[in-house]
């Protein structure tokens, strides 16, 4: 026979074997192709598995793989996958990395899969198999794979994923090893796309640290290839709306970073404040306000305070206050209506920081100066109203009783028939006042705690109260929530009183309940109070303040 | 000289050489017996001065792993806590003297499911009795008694561990349990407290004294009482050393909770038995423990309730779930076992029967119910967490053996739940990666 002739029978002889496998494959999946869209699978098994195998490059088989692994999985057929797997790789060597990788993968989204739909049959029965295979299998993966390539990150990263899962004793040194094979990865190869794969899974299993470790290197190296300032910017829009925060941020301080460099200041603090708008605190949309803040404080550095309008300047103190930040809060509140004394924010302004200066800060006599600016204010807003009552009720508490009925007859005076909500409350005291009768006991334990030097270590630390919405309308739900930190007790139930008390709405919770839905009728700042109290004495308060309109 | 004598000469030297060398031999051959008896002596003296290894200990191995050794063979302790109180009777029944003898019918089951050893708590008053259950156990199915001590935690008023008087109260009571006991083949070892440390912490049954309340940092309180706390339970481990040097010693502790402190102050503990309840693992429990505390781990009270408080409906295949996850994590902890941590000596579950009185103690009425009402919350436990309130955990739930209201010989009939079956298959073929199976291989 002449060569060319051997040559031809050569790939007659490659091309009868794909064809029969092929074949082999349509078989298996006859059952399947009665209906229309196992058809439609079958279809495009047959050509994903023709472009596996005739494949000249690792590289080509990756997005094959994936389809493939989808069709499989859509329908949560891992056995079969695996099953296909198993005779994939037999076909051809170079396939065994991948048809492992894809085996450990189908063997651990289906303990995953049998564990959340619960069927505990096909767990206890084969549920150690699956993982004898898993770990077998990615281990092939592993050793047969060369750390450039993203198949071996790849195997790293789901085998930490399922140490991570069992939170077992392996998952640190797997974590470990999987930063480190990324890290050499991407000081070897410029497909950025693995290196973003493994942050993102990082990122949504809380790894933070590490993820923008890596979203930063993905960042420089992302930016390397883009001219244009724009680009960048809308590629950081497109994270944001998919509330990829974390690699969000890494490209806006990238962007940041080049526009500080080129463009005049005006320019700068224009972006910058279309920027932090985004990430401040907002009841409804992603955000991220220890983020915003090191935004505002750029914007800052670069124009100064005079930089800072009436809208931005209350958009800083409102972030601040959400995250606790009450110091800082405070302080830009008191800025603002020393900048814009005509603000629309005034009222809500002076109340916030009286609240702040009593009742964190623990400062009574500051808190009152902000009060009774607010008192002395000729326009009656419900600011100016319930700091009337913070008025009465401080000197209530100091036994001051005359002063303290003085101030709340001014509030019923000055209410009329408005601001129900604080003139209930206010009518509330009076008659502890006319019959003698101390504070009401949840609100004078909040003060007592808040005010008394005995209570001084207790610095709202391990209580964290919280409103959802902070920012609401009238008679809309409010969702008022309570995070505990305690030492740990085991199995011991630690019984916990919850002293609630301040503006809490139409709904009256019981001291046994660390969370309540509630409606305001009448618009506002509300603040919230809390005392929490275990056997063993006070744990903590909190305060919290949501806005009514 | 004529050639005859010549030879006749070389003949006598080489007599006369073979003598002299056989003579030398002889010497050496003195020497050398004499030797071997001095080091067969020595050897022998030795044995004789040194004590034999004790029936009980733990063995330390290369990298900080351990291993108990029961009759000079390691132990791995597949056991469960055991207190069998029936349907209709409270923690005050006296299962002990209990004509019915259920530990005979639950050693059987026992046997038969693989577990080894049982945890009691604390033993009861009449030795006798206490003495038959332990040897019976021991005797008819091999299985091993842990014995613990509350050390006072549920007396009222609250435990003052740093009370000379309640000190030596208990320390008393703890070494006459020990002496009692000790020579008993089934003992395993002992357990001193349960999930104390939280007094000191002041969450569970909290206690002081002048100089702790003179202390005005909270903190410091805590760290004070822990020290009184820790102390005290080491005085009496080397205290049991002395009366006892065949059985290991146990610091009870729920979680991790202040073992930092025990670990100054407690060179006398052998081993810490954990109160670990972290749902499907125990996450990095035994890393953690063996940069706190090094000492070998027992996880004398772990496991889960086969109640789903969200679906209100019994559903053991959770419980077995949680198990045969959290025995899989033991197992990947054990000595030899390269990956892990080494320090794990094995885990009693909590428990062997469900106990129909736990949830309300004050209302004998509840004790003849099955309650189905949650006594505290675990986020680990996820299956039920959307439970009301988040209160999940059923207490009265989380025996392995469910007790029917039938009776069996007048006992309640025990019907093992799938936990049971799936823990049984588990002892019987550990699945860990088939690399470890040989480090798992014991008794």
């Amino acid at each position: 026979m002449t060569k060319s002739k051997i040559q031809k029978s050569r790939q007659k002889n490659k091309f009868i074997t794909i064809f029969l496998f092929l074949l082999v494959i349509a078989i298996c999946h006859m059952p399947y192709a009665i209906c229309q869209s196992y058809a439609q699978d079958n279809n495009k098994l047959f050509t994903l598995t023709k472009q596996i195998i005739e494949a000249k490059t690792n590289i080509e088989l990756y997005v094959p793989f994936e389809e493939l692994k989808n069709v499989y999985f859509k329908d949560n057929k891992y056995t079969e996958f695996v099953e296909f797997l198993k005779s994939l790789g037999q076909k051809k060597d170079r396939l065994e990395p991948f048809t492992n990788y894809y085996m450990a993968l189908a063997r651990y989204y289906q303990l995953k899969y049998l564990e959340e739909t619960q069927n505990w049959d096909e767990y206890f029965n084969n549920g150690n198999t699956y993982r004898d295979e898993f770990v077998s299998a990615i281990q092939k993966t592993i050793d047969s794979t060369m750390f450039k390539e993203p198949l071996h990150l790849y195997a790293k990263l789901i085998l930490w994923q399922f140490h991570k899962d069992q939170e077992d004793a392996f998952a640190e040194s797997a974590l470990l090893d999987l930063m480190n094979t990324t890290l050499g990865y991407a000081r070897e190869e410029q497909n950025t796309k693995p290196i973003k794969d493994v942050a993102d899974k990082l990122s949504s299993y809380g790894e933070k640290g590490k993820s923008k470790e890596l979203y930063r290197i993905y960042v420089q190296k992302l930016i390397g290839s883009l001219k244009e300032d724009r680009e960048l910017e809308n590629i950081a829009l497109e994270f944001y709306k998919e509330e990829n925060l974390e690699l969000s941020e890494a490209l806006y301080d990238a962007y940041i970073e080049r526009i500080a460099k080129t463009y005049p200041k005006e320019k700068s603090i224009s972006i910058l404040t279309d920027i932090v708008k985004l990430f401040s605190y907002k009841d409804e949309s992603p955000n991220d306000a220890f983020y915003a803040e090191k935004i505002f404080e750029k914007i800052e550095d670069i124009g100064g305070k005079e930089a800072f309008t009436e809208e931005l300047m209350y958009l800083r103190a409102f972030n601040l206050e959400k995250v606790k930040e009450h110091i800082k809060a405070k302080d830009i509140y008191i800025d603002l209506v020393k900048c814009y004394p005509l603000t629309t924010h005034a009222d809500e302004a002076d109340f916030k920081v009286g609240i702040i200066y009593t009742y964190v800060v623990r400062d009574v006599n500051s808190g009152k100066t902000y009060f009774e600016k607010l008192a002395q204010k000729e326009n009656v807003s419900p600011q100016v109203v319930s700091g009337l009552y913070q008025l009465g009720l401080l000197n209530q508490w100091e036994e001051d009783l005359a002063k303290a009925k003085e101030y709340y007859d001014k509030l019923i005076e000055r209410a009329k028939d408005d601001f129900q909500e604080t003139v209930t409350l206010t009518k509330e005291r009076l008659k502890e006042i006319d019959e003698a009768k101390p504070i009401e006991y949840n609100l004078k334990t909040f003060l007592d705690v808040s005010l008394k030097e005995e209570y001084m270590m207790l610095d709202m630390s391990k209580l964290d109260l919280k409103a959802q919405p902070y920012r609401t309308k009238k008679e809309d739900n409010v969702n008022i929530t309570s995070q505990i930190y305690l030492a740990e007790s085991g199995c011991f139930q630690v019984e916990l009183q919850y002293l609630w008390s301040g503006h809490i709405g139409t709904t009256k919770p019981s001291s046994s309940k660390g969370t309540f839905d509630t409606k305001y009728l009448h618009s506002g700042t509300k603040e919230v109070n809390l005392v929490v109290v275990s056997p063993t004495g006070v744990v903590d308060r909190d305060i919290v303040m949501a806005d009514v309109y | 000289m004529p050639v005859t004598l010549r030879v006749k000469r070389a003949k006598r030297t080489k007599r006369a050489q073979r003598t002299k060398r056989a003579k030398g031999m002889k010497k050496i051959y003195i020497v050398v017996i004499f030797l071997l008896a001095l080091v067969v002596t020595l050897i022998f003296a030795t044995g004789m001065m040194g004590r034999p290894k004790p029936g009980v200990y733990i063995k330390k191995l290369k990298d900080s792993h351990y291993q108990l050794i029961a009759n000079r063979k390691p132990y791995i302790v597949k056991g469960a806590c055991y207190n069998p109180i029936p349907i209709g009777e409270n923690h005050e029944y006296d299962w002990w003297s209990d004509p019915h003898t259920p530990w005979l019918r639950d050693g059987k089951l026992m046997q038969e499911m693989g577990v080894n050893t049982i945890r009691v708590y604390q033993p009861h008053e009449n030795i006798e009795e206490v003495r038959r259950v332990i040897h019976d156990l021991y005797a008819l199915y091999g299985i091993r008694t842990i014995l613990g001590h509350w050390l006072g935690f549920w007396e009222y008023p609250c435990p003052f561990y740093s009370d000379k008087a309640f000190q030596d109260r208990i320390k008393k009571e703890v070494l006459e349990m020990v002496a009692a006991y000790k020579d008993e083949p089934g003992i395993l070892l002992w357990i001193l407290g349960n999930e104390n440390n939280y007094s000191c912490w002041g969450r569970v049954n909290p206690w002081s004294d002048e100089e702790i309340d003179k202390e005005a940092d909270p903190q410091k309180k805590n760290l004070l009482r822990a020290k009184i706390y820790y102390t005290f339970v080491n005085d009496l481990a080397r205290e049991i050393h002395g009366v006892d040097p065949d059985h290991p010693v146990a610091l009870g502790n729920g979680e991790l909770v202040g073992l930092d402190i025990a670990s100054k102050v407690c060179p006398d503990i052998d081993l810490v038995a954990c109160i670990i309840y972290r749902g499907k693992t125990f996450g990095n429990l035994f890393q953690s423990l063996k940069a706190t505390f090094d000492r070998p781990i027992l996880l004398s009270e772990f496991g889960a309730d086969s109640y789903d408080a969200y679906k209100n409906l019994e559903d053991q295949n959770m419980q077995a779930f949680f198990l045969e996850s959290q025995w899989r994590q033991i197992y990947e902890n054990l000595a030899k076992n390269k990956k892990g941590a080494g320090n794990c000596l094995g885990g009693t579950i909590f428990e062997w029967t469900d106990e129909w009185w736990k949830h309300n103690e004050s209302d004998p009425k509840g004790y003849k119910i099955h309650n189905p009402e949650a006594g505290w919350s675990s986020g680990s436990y996820y299956f039920d967490i959307k439970a009301p309130g988040n209160m999940n955990m059923n207490e009265e739930h989380f025996g392995i053996v469910a007790l029917s209201e039938e009776l069996e010989s007048g006992l309640n009939k025990r019907i093992p739940k799938k936990s049971y079956y799936v823990i049984r298959e588990f002892w019987k073929n550990p699945n860990l990666n088939p690399k470890n199976k040989k480090g798992a291989k014991s008794r």
